[in-house]
């Protein structure tokens, strides 16, 4: 059987190749060790089983020492861990992969890896990745294939042979494809639910251990992007709100999960209100931020006692929102006992400095109206006074907040948020830790805001009397410049002092919501509203399932006319003379295959009465344009001719 | 139970009946499945589509797309790499029944395209060709089993091309038969004496020159022994002499009396042979038809081995 024989060494490379590419964007998705791990490990196996198999006990050995790896690097079941383990095997398979038939099996398992990416990372490097595997995939496909069909390769013939077919096919499929991408009905909620990470993400999360947010601040990559309909907030007013942190415990905040399921807080706005579209970029956690103070959670969404916007399922995805927030005139103005104990906890026996300083700023405040104020100022001048901003952070030690107050006096938004909480709780006035983003950029390219993961911020919201929870800032009241980015070199795209790529990284950016809006955030609920433009509002099952089908339909039939027009004869004079000869079958005088064109006219046009041109004639200036050759003018004429004759 | 299914299939496909040549391949004779390969694909592809719509992970679904719409393409250029392919004709030098009959198949296009690795497949025999507009010649060996008109086989043309996701085939099955010798007895005894020749070679033998020693056959008369010769091989041998004046021979159908029918068919085409390669002229007596005059030559063997292999089968003789 042909498919049991051996690929042949130049076909193995491809295959190999293809493999290899496939795996690239899956190594990359991976956490560093392993993707770097994996990725020698595999040129290893590939090297050392160039010729022959490696021995079955050394490729068990090898798959155990790799599924090893990844339980230690990523403890626990999770998509991230089975992608590991798909990358592993995918790296070792190579070693007993030398029949046609494996190098076919190799190439199916190996389209898996560009698929399992997609799970982790639907970046665009990942795209681009993958679609280079795919074609190099299709290529070794083809190889294979003519290996099958006995086609030698000449040498001299390099890798990227063939590749015009491959792409061919590409946009032969590509109608159908399109078509059942955006009209094939999608399921409004998931079947079984995407497996979580074993090992999360660095993002906002439900707890913040200040010194932990190190990569997070470093990271550039977009985190949201906001369209506002009608006014922007000021810059120093863009806060976007995510996880409210109240649990303290000396070294983490936390998010307490009963609150989640508490009715939210009552609110009272300014007036002021701003309508907006965000778009989220992943992040594999059940909460959304918004800018504060979201009203009125869109269709989908729960809003949690303390205004955190909830979704069911880890958004996995990117999805898009359409939202409504307000100034806070009055956010629970009236705070709960069992609340307002929650908000004022704080562990025993930690920084024993701070919390005495706190209370000697209550005695020197005394109790009456205004007090809360005048101690959340006087911190608030202090820290203006005699702290600065840095990134660089030693490690902490017991008393983080202590170090921090009175000795180190340097720190980023989670060390002045959290010393800050410590500290106001110390002197009696309800505190608590507010995570999310802060500022964002302004691309001029489609007017919208972008927001990135190096945005992140923390923050503070203090209970007072009469006007509930009011968000204070102790970092902008040290480094505003930081917190909002309106400093020039902190601008994205920038590169030191050159700052002549940031069009460009607005274009791109700009492409990248475009196919963000186009692709990745295409869901049932945007299914549903495709045709809104053609005021076809709310499609519901049947009239897609209907219109996916006329369109696929029709993307076949453009295909099946590819077929027939292959068939068609490529000379027009053969193509009407064959025309008149079918004419002249369906009386059942057609040609016989033997039959000279001559003497068939002389059998058929003399029993056949008609008017207009001799079929005689017509064979005879048929065969002399044929044989003899003719001018583009007899040839177009005899053409006419030929079409107008009926017997 | 699969062959039943498969001869019942089989009667189903185009051409169902033998067809003159020349032909051409149509959408109405080509047919299209996916392989062994491609069936996995679809299972790995529909996995795919179906992990990437219930997550909605938009990026997977249109990479499984993009790789089935690629198949499906797949499928039609399997499709057109049959479609417009022309057979000719097809021609075949007559060989004895037994050997393997090499088909010359003349294939070509109706358009510009090239065709790879189009695989032609007869029973357990099969070749691959690859050509343009110019066309070529593929020979193509078909096994022959007995002496007469054979009828051209159905032939299967197949292709995988270009993926190794489907498969199309198109058989030709031209309305043309082909000659096939009757096989040439193997242990045959040696050519008969000349007509009326026979006493005077006797008488001549002695001043004969030896010619040559041959392997023994079992007829060889005890006398034509080469005993000393044969005694230093393991085999004997037997003595053959230049016979000068009698070389024309008559290879009688009666002279095979006593044998069975085909046998006796086998026997005169082995003589046939022998005459040819001695260079010995002859003529042949069969029934049924004027007995074939004196020569020698290919045109001649070719007549006279024609001859017998379209004597009637023996059913009919009867």
């Amino acid at each position: 059987m042909a498919e049991a024989s051996p690929m042949q060494v130049r076909s193995r490379r491809r295959v190999l190749l293809a493999t290899a590419a496939c795996l690239l964007p899956l190594l990359l998705a991976l956490p560093p060790s392993l993707g770097i791990g994996f990725g020698m490990g595999a040129v290893l196996v590939a090297a050392a089983a160039w010729r022959k198999p490696l021995p079955a006990p050394l490729r068990i050995l090898l798959g155990i020492a790799a599924i090893g790896a990844v339980a230690m690097e990523l403890p626990g079941v999770g998509r991230d861990s089975a992608c590991a383990v798909l990358a592993a095997m995918l790296a070792l398979k190579p070693s007993e992969t030398f029949s046609l038939r494996d190098g076919r099996a190799l190439l199916g398992f190996a389209l898996f890896a560009p698929f399992a990416t997609f799970l982790l990372d639907q970046g665009p490097t990942s795209l681009v990745l993958a679609l280079v595997a795919v074609v190099l995939s299709l290529l070794a496909l083809r190889r294979l294939a003519e290996d099958e069909a006995g086609l030698g390769q000449p040498s001299g013939v390099r890798w990227w042979h063939g590749s015009r077919d491959v792409l061919r096919l590409l946009a032969l499929g590509l109608p159908l494809a399109l078509a059942a991408f955006w009209l094939f009905p999608r399921l409004p909620a998931p079947l079984w639910g995407l497996p979580e990470r074993a090992v999360a993400k660095p993002g906002l999360s439900d707890s913040m251990t200040p010194g932990g947010w190190q990569d997070l601040m470093n990271d550039d990559s977009p985190a949201a992007r906001v369209q506002f309909f009608g006014a922007a907030p000021a810059r120093g007013e863009m806060y976007w709100r995510g996880p409210v942190l109240v649990d303290f415990d000396g070294r983490t905040w936390q998010q307490p999960r009963w609150l989640e399921r508490m009715p939210a807080a009552p609110l009272t706005g300014t007036g002021q209100s701003f309508d907006y579209e965000i778009e989220l970029e992943p992040t594999d956690t059940r909460q959304l931020v918004a800018l504060d103070v979201p009203v009125g959670p869109p269709e989908g969404v729960r809003f949690g006692y303390d205004r955190g916007l909830y979704v069911d399922a880890p958004l996995g995805n990117v999805t898009r929102w359409r939202m409504r927030s307000v100034q806070a005139a009055a956010f629970e103005a009236e705070l709960p006992s069992v609340l307002r104990a929650q908000a004022l906890a704080l562990p025993r026996g930690y920084n024993p400095r701070t919390l005495a300083m706190g209370r000697a700023w209550r005695r020197e405040a005394g109790t009456g109206a205004g007090s809360d104020r005048a101690i959340v100022e006087r911190a608030l001048a202090m820290i203006r006074r005699d702290f600065a901003y840095t990134l660089q952070v030693p490690l902490a030690g017991r008393d983080e907040v202590d170090d921090f107050l009175f000795d180190r006096r340097q720190g980023y938004c989670e060390h002045f948020s959290s010393a800050f909480a410590v500290l106001m709780r110390a002197a009696g006035i309800p505190t608590r830790v507010v995570t999310g983003y802060a500022g964002g950029y302004r691309n001029p390219i489609g007017g919208y805001w972008l927001v990135l993961n190096s945005d992140a911020h923390a923050w503070n919201e203090a209970w007072l009397e009469g006007r509930g929870w009011v968000r204070v800032d102790p970092t902008a009241a040290v480094a505003p410049e930081r917190v909002f980015d309106t400093i020039a070199e902190r601008r994205p795209g920038r590169i030191g002092q050159f700052d002549g790529l940031v069009p460009m990284f607005d274009a791109g950016d700009w492409l990248r919501r475009g196919w963000n809006d186009f692709v990745l955030g295409f869901n049932a609920q945007r299914q549903r509203q495709l045709l809104a433009p053609l005021g076809l509002d709310d499609l519901d099952g049947r009239a897609l399932v209907l219109l996916f089908a006329a369109t696929a339909g029709l993307a076949m039939a453009w295909m099946a006319w590819l077929i027939a027009r292959g068939e068609r004869e490529r000379d027009p004079l053969l193509r009407a003379w064959h025309r008149l000869g079918r004419r002249y079958a369906r009386l059942g005088k057609g040609r016989l295959p033997h039959e000279p064109a001559q003497e068939w006219a002389d059998r058929v046009a003399a029993d056949v009465p008609r008017g207009g041109l001799d079929l005689r004639t017509l064979s005879r200036r048929f065969s002399d344009a044929r044989y003899a050759g003719s001018t583009d003018a007899e040839a177009a004429c005899l053409i006419t001719d030929l079409a107008r004759h009926r017997p | 139970m699969r062959d039943a299914l498969r001869r019942r299939v089989q009667a189903l496909t185009r051409p169902r009946t033998p067809e003159a040549l020349p032909v051409a391949f149509d959408r109405h004779r080509i047919y299209v499945l996916p392989t062994a390969t491609g069936l996995f694909f679809a299972l790995l592809l529909g996995t795919m589509g179906l992990g990437a719509l219930n997550f909605n992970n938009n990026p997977a679904l249109l990479l499984a797309l993009l790789l089935a719409g690629a198949a499906q393409a797949s499928l039609i250029g399997a499709h057109m790499q049959l479609s417009g392919v022309t057979v000719g004709a097809v021609s075949a030098d007559p060989v004895a029944a037994g050997e393997p009959l090499h088909l010359k198949l003349s294939l070509g296009t109706r358009d510009a395209r090239v065709r790879r690795g189009l695989k032609l497949r007869h029973g357990d025999a099969a070749t691959h060709a690859s050509f343009d507009q110019a066309g070529a010649t593929v020979d193509l060996q078909v096994p022959t089993d007995r002496r007469g008109l054979m009828p051209v086989p159905r032939i299967e043309l197949s292709t995988v091309q270009p993926l190794g996701l489907a498969r199309a085939w198109a058989y030709v099955w031209p309305a043309q038969t082909l000659l096939v010798y009757p096989a040439p007895e193997t242990q045959a005894p040696p050519l008969p004496m000349p007509a009326g020749a026979e006493g005077k070679a006797r008488v001549a033998r002695a001043g004969d020159d030896l010619h040559h020693l041959r392997g023994y056959r079992p007829g060889d008369a005890p006398r034509t022994v080469a005993w000393k010769a044969s005694a230093r091989r393991d085999s004997l041998l037997v003595r053959e002499y230049e016979q000068h004046r009698s070389d024309q021979l008559m290879l009688d159908w009666e002279a095979t009396q006593g044998l069975p029918y085909e046998q006796r068919i086998r026997r005169l085409a082995r003589w046939v042979d022998d005459a040819e390669r001695e260079g010995r002229r002859y003529a042949l007596r069969i029934p049924g038809q004027p007995a074939l005059p004196m020569g020698l030559g290919p045109a001649h063997r070719h007549a006279c081995l024609r001859a017998l292999a379209l004597l009637p089968q023996e059913a009919a003789h009867g």
